[in-house]
């Protein structure tokens, strides 16, 4: 049989807390830049705090061209939004959106904000008194039918994934079988979410959340800080972005997941190790291999101490472990699609980003996190971790493309 | 090994075992006799707290978590959640231990419209109507995050192979079917359990209402192994039907809804390099739109119509189609083709072939 084709990243589409576009999210992640303030898109009176990486300089219909932002909900705008951007930034021709694609979106939460409006209409007046425009748009397939409209695609596979954290790894995935098998030549993936009252109060309920700050892998770490973003990918197969004389920012070498079947919230050390280990046999590396791994690195301490322990279970001698979370935030569906974004920005510009807000790094995680300056490197391969509830592990793996 | 890739697996993948837990009760047999004899499995509801204007719906009778799967482990488990994890289970149980010798090597694909919208206004409203915003229930916020019936499905069922959660409306046990062949190709797993899972209670309800839908709606279950036709030889289950391929299709306005299907059935027919009277039966999702499109297509093939039966299942209904069409291939041609056809309103046309 042949080999299978392999897969590039040709178009980034970042709208964060840190910068909109892929070069201010560039420039945002080597300076440093912190996404952290107070929330503005719910009240927060209440609660003991309410600071969040929210985006306050978004306006949908700046970004779109096609889909009527009425239509769409906040995470399916930013997800639409993400999609064009992407496709700009690859310089497609129209005609490579006509041919066969696959469209494949993570989230966490769907169109959580509409559904946290949704919620509070009926406390205020009853079940038969919501709004029939949030009714109408708020299934979380929409996300992903949000970038089919925008676009205008037409011969496409658009689904949304919704495992949790982990989403935009896994939605990262699906676009690399599809385009190894042939299914298609072209994919738009990545991940959203919006800022949403719902989630902040769940993880605040279980006391995960920061008061104003997310330090991971810091020994006086308090928490994650909830966000919002996007991130959605152009991946190509490397003959087709070669045909059309396409910038490649990276290849996507291979991916892995699994499942520990343990624990709806707690995270698995060992399936964790051994998730990393079936994404380095997938993109044919050895963990020495690895210049840094962008951590799923959320800043609490469930998740840094397995991640970190995981981590020395796999590597000998484990490489830079970073998390931009401490940047941008707990963006939850759309997390791992901006790390997956921001490896293929380091491997093109030459840097690794920081842990930001870091003093003390936890003698029980023991990671060189690279602490609030980013360093100036050569990068041949990032690995991105991501960890979902439920003991959902993606792994993902760039390299420079030769 | 070069990327998971160890050797060509995109022929035969087949169909060998499924579950459902429909309107019509617990297990396929109850599914296939309802579906044979053409009962309507819509009730009355007598819930005072669902749309007055649309008191039927297809629900799964005298079904709860706890009267389910008992008092363990259920306290916090919410509808959608119990309805995958009791599926999941009848098919893990009709397999037998052998279905699971290498938890590792199983995936688990699992459609939901969006996780249990019941679980997430629940969830929002204890914040708002309580003394404080964070009187909450922290045992039930994981059910408010889309993953969690395939997760829940997971921890039950030992099931350690990738485990993701598919979203896309009435397409979505299409596209979860789409996911899970892919996942097998790619070498990921050796078999999956695929299926999608929709729920009935009153804040969907409300939601579909307001939404303008008054058709009667639906909930249930409907779950698949899909494994390579030796590993099914091997393990003594019988091959009921080939999966072919899966395509999509996107309209963008409701003019295009016709053609999207016409498109996305002829693609399917091409790429199976099959003719449209080989397709013996169809099992459409009831869209008129894309029964017109069907007819033109295909030539007089077995018409199968779930949605009438058992209501608007939305993210399950293509998985109940499936079943159905596995029910009525036991009797066809054998070599001869089913076709599943889903429309959404949203945009999304999808169709699966498969060889019976």
């Amino acid at each position: 049989m042949n080999a299978p084709r392999r897969v590039v990243i040709s178009g980034l589409g970042v709208l964060s807390s840190i910068g909109l576009g892929a070069d201010a999210y560039a420039t945002g992640l080597r300076t440093g830049r912190n996404g952290a303030k107070p929330i503005t898109s719910f009240d927060t009176t209440g609660f003991g705090h309410g600071t969040g990486t929210e985006i306050t300089d978004f306006t949908a219909a700046e970004w779109l061209r096609r889909a009527d932002p009425a239509t769409l909900g906040r995470a399916a705008q930013l997800s639409a939004a993400a999609a064009r951007l992407a496709v700009e930034d690859a310089g497609l021709p129209d005609s490579a959106l006509r041919r066969r694609t696959l469209v494949s979106v993570g989230t966490t939460d769907g169109e959580s904000q509409d559904l946290d409006t949704l919620a509070a209409q009926q406390v205020r007046r009853g079940p038969e008194h919501m709004d029939r425009r949030l009714a109408g748009r708020v299934s979380a397939g929409r996300l992903a039918a949000g970038i089919v409209h925008e676009l205008g695609l037409a011969d496409t596979e658009a689904m949304t994934i919704g495992t949790a954290c982990a989403a935009g790894n896994y939605a990262i995935g699906s676009g690399v079988d599809a385009i190894r098998a042939g299914d298609v030549d072209l994919a738009l993936c990545g991940g959203v979410d919006a800022m949403c009252r719902k989630t902040f109060t769940g993880f605040y309920r279980l006391g995960a959340v920061a008061p104003d700050t997310c330090r991971p892998f810091d020994r006086d770490r308090e928490g994650i800080l909830p966000g919002e973003g996007a991130a959605i990918l152009v991946l190509e197969s490397l003959s087709a972005a070669r045909a059309r004389n396409a910038r490649v920012y990276a290849e996507v070498l291979g991916y892995g997941l699994n499942c520990d079947a343990l624990s709806p919230v707690a995270p698995d050390k060992a399936t964790l190790a051994e998730c990393m280990r079936l994404a380095q046999t997938d993109a044919g590396v050895r963990p020495e291999d690895v210049d840094f791994v962008s951590a799923h690195g959320t800043g609490t301490r469930a998740n840094d101490l397995t991640e970190a322990n995981a981590i020395r279970e796999v590597f000998d001698r484990p490489p830079p472990v970073v998390s931009i979370k401490s940047m941008l935030g707990h963006t939850m569906g759309a997390a791992s699609a901006l790390s997956v974004a921001a490896g293929a920005l380091a491997i093109t510009k030459g840097f690794i980003p920081p842990t930001i807000n870091h003093r003390h790094t936890d003698p029980e995680c023991d990671v060189d996190c690279v602490p609030n300056v980013a360093r100036t490197a050569s990068v041949d391969v990032v690995q991105n971790n991501a960890l979902a509830f439920g003991g959902n592990n993606c792994v993902v793996i760039l390299g420079r493309c030769e | 090994m070069v990327n998971g890739f160890a050797y060509d697996r995109s022929g035969d993948l087949v169909i060998s075992a499924w579950a459902a837990l429909s309107p019509f009760g617990v297990g396929a047999d109850a599914f296939a006799d309802g579906l044979r004899f053409g009962s309507v499995a819509l009730t009355e509801i007598e819930d005072e707290q669902v749309p007055a204007d649309v008191r039927t719906a297809g629900v799964i009778p005298d079904f709860s978590p706890r009267t389910s799967l008992g008092r363990r482990g259920t306290r916090s488990m919410d509808r959608v959640t119990a309805i995958a994890v009791k599926t999941v289970g009848m098919v893990v149980e009709q397999c037998g231990p052998g279905l699971m010798a290498a938890p590792d090597r199983v995936g688990l694909t699992l459609g939901t419209g969006s996780g249990s919208v019941q679980s997430v206004i629940d969830f929002s409203r204890d914040s708002l109507t309580g003394d404080r915003p964070y009187d909450v229930d922290p045992a039930r916020f994981p059910n408010t995050v889309m993953n969690k019936a395939a997760a829940e499905s997971a921890i039950w069922h030992h099931v350690r192979g990738p485990n993701t959660t598919i979203a896309g409306e009435n397409a979505t046990g299409l596209l979860s079917l789409s996911y899970a062949a892919r996942l097998f190709r790619s070498g990921r797993c050796d078999r999956v359990l695929v299926g999608s899972v929709e729920e009935y209670t009153p804040q969907r309800a409300w939601l579909s209402w307001h939404a303008g839908f008054r058709a009667p709606l639906g909930e249930g279950a409907a779950v698949f192994v899909l494994e390579h036709r030796d590993d099914a030889a091997d393990s003594g289950r019988t091959a009921q039907a080939t999966l072919v391929c899966t395509r999509f299709h996107a309209f963008h306005e409701p003019a295009g809804c016709g053609p999207a299907v016409t498109q996305c059935v002829q693609n399917a027919l091409r790429q199976a390099e099959a003719r449209p009277e080989d397709v013996a039966i169809v099992a459409p999702s009831g869209n008129d739109d894309e029964l017109a499109a069907l007819q033109d297509i295909l030539h007089d093939p077995q018409w199968l119509h779930c949605r009438p039966l058992l209501g608007d299942t939305s993210a399950a209904s293509a998985s109940f189609q499936l079943a159905a069409a596995l029910v009525a291939g036991r009797t066809a041609a054998k070599g001869t083709l089913a076709l599943i056809t889903s429309v959404d309103p949203s945009g999304t046309a999808g169709c699966a072939l498969l060889r019976l």
